[in-house]
């Protein structure tokens, strides 16, 4: 820990990522309090407002809802799924991986054939294809879904560091002991690979984010009337001309969510590859 | 070992992958709630009709039939027809559309790679400097960025500001997409910016790997031309982890073609499969997944085969990575 704070004052950039990182979690929890508009009322009167007039720190759309209202609303949504979306696929991640490394021959074999089935097609793609069938996306389905088109990813990692600890002696002696073998997996071996998992997470938050926005933007993200900020760039794409506030707004945020993390991700893969 | 071994045994796998995908792309978007009869006829159609039509089209067939049917009409290059443009053959209007994609995907390919590659260099030969910061923070913000994020600023200064290239990418009826070039450009330029993060970043660390190895130190030392040292030893080695990285994110590249094509709605194959979805077309759906499959596998065995040909290591021990 003060390893970690050591390393944070050595870089200015990661303190201004995780600070905006913060500031986007805070407004998330205390939405209600930071805007009086809801996200769903609609002032005809008051169709695509510029920024700052009005009473409308950001404007409004063209249906007359305050953007600033969406955009901290929005911020709900993208970032639990985004953070449900990196623990589950870490988690399925570790536990294909592992299961194949640890098991090796033919359960490994298997395992890799089916990730390159899985990895055939991109993950937005199949994301996409999915979510579309199924029509009608929850926060449920959304993480599920993308966290399966993740997995490729997620596990081959896994696979990769439980294969550098297997053949470790403290891994046999525990096999001596007749320990069973998912006593070695996730009791011996798991505590010795932590950082390697935590890093693959933080960069799967970004991914996640960057992914669960894309799928917002092309109308198989959650459904109306769930403030998305994805699909508000997409909704108010017709009126750029008029009002490009309306869709510069919801980029913005989609941007400084994401740098952030990205930033965040690099700093803590930094910090764990310099403590090995 | 040899290397047309090599690819017959890729060749393989990529068969083995691409039936097995098929299969599961057409049981996916079988299941699919909602009755293709019942989609065509409209919702006013009484039950025989839709009985009638089922069987006509042999949608009362078994799964296994039906799939049968589907792989043996691809082969002998039969797409079907689209539900929702009624009667339209698939052929008549994917391989356009393909066509308009690859192009985009090739645009994006030309400005990327070597500004990345450049970028990535310029950054390790500079190393610990201003313009390495600034290059490193530039390419770990767009890498992050999705490819509509990016799009919007474009549009917004290069449309909105200073209109010089059009909001939507569309090609006027009876014109073709090599008379209306400059429509690809913004398109090209929204997918290159996560490309430029990830490559340009390989890219430095890689070289900065190789500018650090004993052999370049003592090219130095024994008087050699640094220019001549950084593109003749050290580049060559170092674009290996590169290519792999372009390779294997060309999953990404396909992904931002979706939704680069819907942001400026440009005819490629990515925004006919949205409408596609949206319209709940099946054919057209399955028609357009299995296209993607075949491209985005076909690449990736291409940037597999082209790593064993420039490092002849990997080829000696069997064409693993």
């Amino acid at each position: 820990m003060s390893y970690f704070v050591f390393q944070l004052k050595r870089n200015p950039l990661a303190i201004i990522g995780i600070a905006i990182l913060l500031l986007w979690i805070i407004i998330a929890i205390f939405a209600p309090v930071i805007t009086q508009y809801t996200y769903t009322e609609m002032q005809p009167e008051k169709q695509l407002v510029a920024p700052g007039e009005a009473n409308h720190l950001l404007g409004t759309d063209e249906l007359g809802r305050d953007l600033f209202a969406r955009i901290v609303y929005g911020s709900r949504s993208i970032l639990t799924v985004a953070l449900l979306t990196s623990l589950l696929s870490t988690i399925l991640g570790v536990l294909f991986g592992f299961t194949a490394g640890y098991f090796g021959g033919r359960v490994d074999a298997l395992f890799l054939r089916a990730m390159d089935i899985l990895m055939a097609i991109p993950p937005l793609v199949l994301s996409m294809v999915v979510l579309g069938i199924l029509g009608d996306s929850s926060i449920g389905s959304l993480t599920l879904i993308v966290s399966i088109a993740f997995i490729p990813a997620t596990a081959r990692v896994s696979r990769g560091v439980l294969l550098g600890e297997k053949e470790l002696e403290y891994v046999s002696s525990a096999r001596l002991r007749g320990e069973n073998h998912l006593y070695i997996m996730f009791v011996e071996i798991l505590p010795n690979t932590v950082g390697p998992i935590i890093v693959e997470a933080t960069a799967r938050f970004a991914y996640s984010i960057m992914m669960v926005a894309s799928l917002g933007f092309l109308g198989v993200g959650l459904q109306p009337p769930t403030p998305d900020w994805g699909m508000m760039v997409i909704e108010n794409k017709p009126v750029i001309t008029e009002a490009p506030w309306a869709v510069l707004f919801p980029s913005l945020a989609i941007a400084s969510l994401v740098i952030a993390i990205s930033i965040f991700s690099d700093f803590i893969s930094k910090v764990f590859t310099h403590e090995q | 070992m040899d290397l047309t071994l090599i690819a017959l045994r890729k060749l393989g796998s990529l068969l083995a992958t691409l039936v097995i995908m098929s299969a599961l792309i057409f049981i996916l978007v079988e299941i699919m709630p909602g009755d293709v009869a019942q989609i065509i006829l409209g919702q006013s159609a009484t039950q025989e009709a839709v009985e009638a039509l089922r069987e006509a089209r042999g949608l009362n067939d078994s799964l296994v039939v039906r799939y049968g049917r589907w792989i043996g009409n691809i082969l002998k290059g039969d797409l079907g027809e689209s539900v929702y443009m009624r009667g339209v053959s698939i052929n008549s209007i994917l391989w356009r559309r393909v066509g308009h994609s690859l192009v985009l995907a090739f645009a994006a390919f030309v400005i990327f790679v070597p500004l990345s590659l450049f970028f990535g260099v310029l950054a390790a030969v500079r190393e610990n400097t201003l313009t390495d910061s600034v290059i490193s923070f530039f390419g770990l913000a767009t890498m992050a960025l999705p490819e509509f994020v990016s799009g919007v600023f474009l549009i917004t200064l290069f449309s909105v500001k200073l209109k010089w290239l059009p909001i939507v990418s569309v090609i006027p009826i009876g014109e073709t997409l090599f008379s209306n070039l400059h429509i690809v450009l913004l398109p090209a330029l929204s997918i290159t910016f996560v490309m430029f993060g990830y490559v340009s970043r390989m890219q430095r660390s890689s070289m900065v790997h190789v500018l650090n190895s004993d052999y370049i130190r003592s090219a130095i030392l024994k008087g050699m031309p640094k220019g001549y040292v950084i593109f003749q030893h050290a580049l060559k080695n170092a674009l290996l982890p590169s290519i792999t990285i372009i390779g294997m994110n060309m999953g990404w590249l396909f992904g931002g073609l979706v939704v680069v094509e819907t942001l400026f709605g440009f005819p490629g194959m990515g925004s006919l499969l949205m409408t596609a979805i949206k319209t709940r077309d099946v054919p057209l759906i399955e028609a357009c997944v299995l296209i993607i499959t075949i491209i985005y596998s076909v690449s990736t065995m291409v940037t597999d085969m082209l790593y064993s040909i420039l490092d002849p290591r990997i080829r000696y021990q069997g064409g693993q990575l």
